[in-house]
């Protein structure tokens, strides 16, 4: 049954690639970082599609800047959170030994290393997670959230620095906000006197950063909040990076092809998306590159 | 230069001045009164700037909005022909969903109401657009407003501007220190963008309605989620520059049921029933806070507004359709040192 849909969508992402050899976040969308470096990842796992995904890597490379950052597009030198997605894809998709390689990951890891959320003073009367702990931020100068810390440990985690003072601090970040009833909001746990909502996207991708954590009991909240949510949603990102979540955890219902196979058909009903293409790609693969599971075919 | 021999100044000793000096002295008095005055009245009258809002009473979402939106737009002037061929971009409030509270975002209902009267009037395109400040999935957004199917049924498109083209654009109003806004490619293709937001108290800005409603067309890949540049560049300040940069064409604020306390997420519904439209934000907005029993005197981002974006005070608002007094229901506002003026007093 997966095989019906999973040809489809690699057919829309590799008829999405622009001249240049990258991705936009919509069909004839000018290039952007963050859909280049997942649609890389999505076909990497397909195993046919090389020559677009080292167009892709070889895109985002063009796209870094001397100092490593990565920024969204050609055409916004700002903001730069794409950055961590960029170096999980040169980890990931990178064929081994590629002249490279060696040079653009160390610069976009050294970036990223010292890229840094700003803290805020505690302030219980507005909010009740500890501000002064330094994960990532979406724009620079700004508060850490959980998405983009997110982001970041995956990368390091592909990288080898599970053990990195900024990745453990991130873990204890993530950790920090999460929501008492499980999940997490897009980074706030409470704001004046209200806790807040959780959402399934940030709460997947969540899940996906903690794989490898000692499991506890604000990870079992989370995904029992993800198992109850996503049956009822076939809204791409979403979805996957539920999933995507829930396998981190060796949760993944066994209902979740038919869900993926009902969103991926609402999916290609629209232009495509390749963003969405990518993420139902990799959230639906054998293995998923974005996480470090047993039996992930990494080639770093 | 000093005088090297200066003459001695005989009218001064004792405190008595010649007819010269005291004409002098009145000349400067008069004309600093008048200057003054001027000033006084400068400030009064908001700059000379004057504006229209139209109230409509609606009882809730089966009414019909179609004909309300478009005698509403009658009313204010807004003609066929400046409409007629126009590209027509409807901004709704999609802030953030949550199954069960349809009092937190703009309803579907108003939407398509909105876009079957600009349809009617032979706009070129109407299509729905928005960049949704906490959620950024557009497609669980739409699902769990509801706002999906509507736009289906009535054959709209939805463009997500938190995931659009950019370019960076000078930032007119300077509230802030940001040099240039970012903004979404499709938003500068439109000649009409309406806001359409929903009539609700905000924790930090005192309310949201027209002009807050437009931090969701910056885009999320740019200011991040929520849209965290702006809240570091100050709330007000950021909704102010917003405002002057774009510059909306009208609003449609949808106060059939609002909320009220702690807006613009985890408030109650507060039913209003009313649907409130005009072409300058600013007035729009004054005339919804005080439909809202609250004081446009105290919501910062309208004091700064007044006068330079538009009128705030009801001397130089016409009052079109219901009577502010008809429809006015108290919201209440979160007891914050920082909200205390927003209340009426």
């Amino acid at each position: 049954m997966i095989e019906d849909w999973r040809p489809a969508l690699v057919e829309r992402l590799l008829h999405a690639v622009n001249d240049a050899g990258a991705w936009g976040y919509r069909t004839g969308s000018n290039g952007s970082a963050e859909p280049t470096a997942l649609a890389a990842l999505a076909l990497a796992t397909t195993g046919n599609a090389s020559k677009r995904v080292a167009g892709a890597l070889e895109w985002l490379a063009r796209l870094q800047r001397d100092d490593g950052a990565v920024p969204i597009s050609a055409e916004a030198e700002h903001p730069q959170w794409p950055t961590t997605l960029a170096l999980l894809a040169w980890l990931r998709c990178t064929p081994p030994g590629a002249e490279i390689r060696a040079a653009r990951i160390g610069k976009a890891l050294s970036w990223v290393l010292h890229a840094r959320g700003r803290k805020t003073p505690p302030d219980y009367a507005i909010h009740d997670h500890d501000s002064t702990l330094v994960g990532w931020s979406w724009v620079a100068r700004t508060h850490s959230w959980i998405e983009p810390t997110a982001y970041a440990l995956l990368a390091l985690r592909a990288a080898d620095q599970a053990d990195h003072p900024r990745v453990r601090e991130g873990v204890e970040l993530i950790l920090d906000r999460a929501l008492p009833e499980g999940g997490w909001n897009y980074g706030n746990r409470r704001v004046l006197e209200h806790v807040l909502r959780p959402f399934p996207a940030t709460t997947g991708v969540a899940l996906a950063a903690l794989a490898g954590e000692p499991r506890e009991a604000r990870i079992d909240v989370a995904i029992e909040y993800l198992v109850k949510e996503l049956p009822r949603i076939r809204a791409p990102l979403s979805l996957a990076w539920g999933l995507i979540g829930l396998r981190a955890w060796d949760a993944r219902p066994p209902e979740a092809r038919t869900w993926l196979e009902a969103c991926a058909r609402r999916l290609i009903e629209q232009p495509a998306s390749p963003q969405y293409d990518a993420l139902l790609l990799l959230a639906g693969a054998d293995t998923c590159p974005l996480i470090k599971t047993p039996g992930v075919q990494t080639d770093d | 230069m000093t005088d090297a021999h200066p003459t001695p100044d005989k009218t001064n000793v004792g405190g008595k001045f010649s007819r010269r000096q005291l004409l002098g002295i009145g000349g400067i008095f008069a004309l600093g009164w008048g200057l003054a005055g001027t000033a006084m009245w400068w400030r009064r009258h908001e700059r000379g700037r004057r504006a229209d809002v139209f109230i409509g009473k609606a009882a809730g979402y089966d009414a019909d909005l179609v004909s309300l939106v478009s005698a509403g737009l009658e009313e204010l002037g807004v003609t066929r022909r400046q409409i007629q061929g126009k590209r027509v971009l409807l901004k709704p409030n999609l802030v953030e969903t949550a199954l069960g509270q349809a009092h937190i975002n703009t309803h579907p209902a108003l939407v398509v109401a909105a876009a079957e009267v600009f349809r009617r009037l032979d706009a070129a395109e109407v299509f729905v657009a928005e960049g949704q400040g906490h959620r950024r999935d557009s497609w669980l957004v739409l699902d769990e407003s509801g706002m999906g199917r509507a736009l289906a049924e009535a054959g709209l498109k939805f463009v997500d501007l938190n995931h659009d083209d950019v370019e960076p654009v000078a930032n007119v109003g300077t509230w802030t220190d940001l040099e240039h806004l970012y903004l979404p490619k499709t938003l500068r293709s439109v000649d009409i963008l309406v806001s359409m937001p929903k009539l609700k108290t905000h924790h930090w800005a005192g309310v949201t309605c027209a002009m807050k409603n437009l931090f969701g067309v910056m885009p999320g890949v740019v200011y991040g989620w929520p849209k965290n540049v702006l809240h570091w560049s100050g709330i007000p300040n950021s909704i102010l520059d917003i405002n002057a940069t774009v510059r909306p064409t009208l609003a449609i604020v949808d106060g059939i049921v609002g909320m009220d306390g702690d807006g613009p997420i985890m408030g109650n519904p507060k039913p209003v029933g009313a649907v409130i439209i005009g072409t300058n934000l600013t007035a729009v907005d004054a005339t919804c806070v005080r439909v809202m029993d609250l004081n446009p005197l105290g919501v910062p981002y309208l004091t700064q507004a007044s006068g330079r974006l538009g009128p705030i005070h009801e001397r130089n608002i016409s009052q079109l359709g219901e009577s502010i007094a008809r429809l006015r229901t108290r919201f209440e506002v979160l007891d914050l040192p920082h909200l205390a003026n927003v209340r009426r007093t």
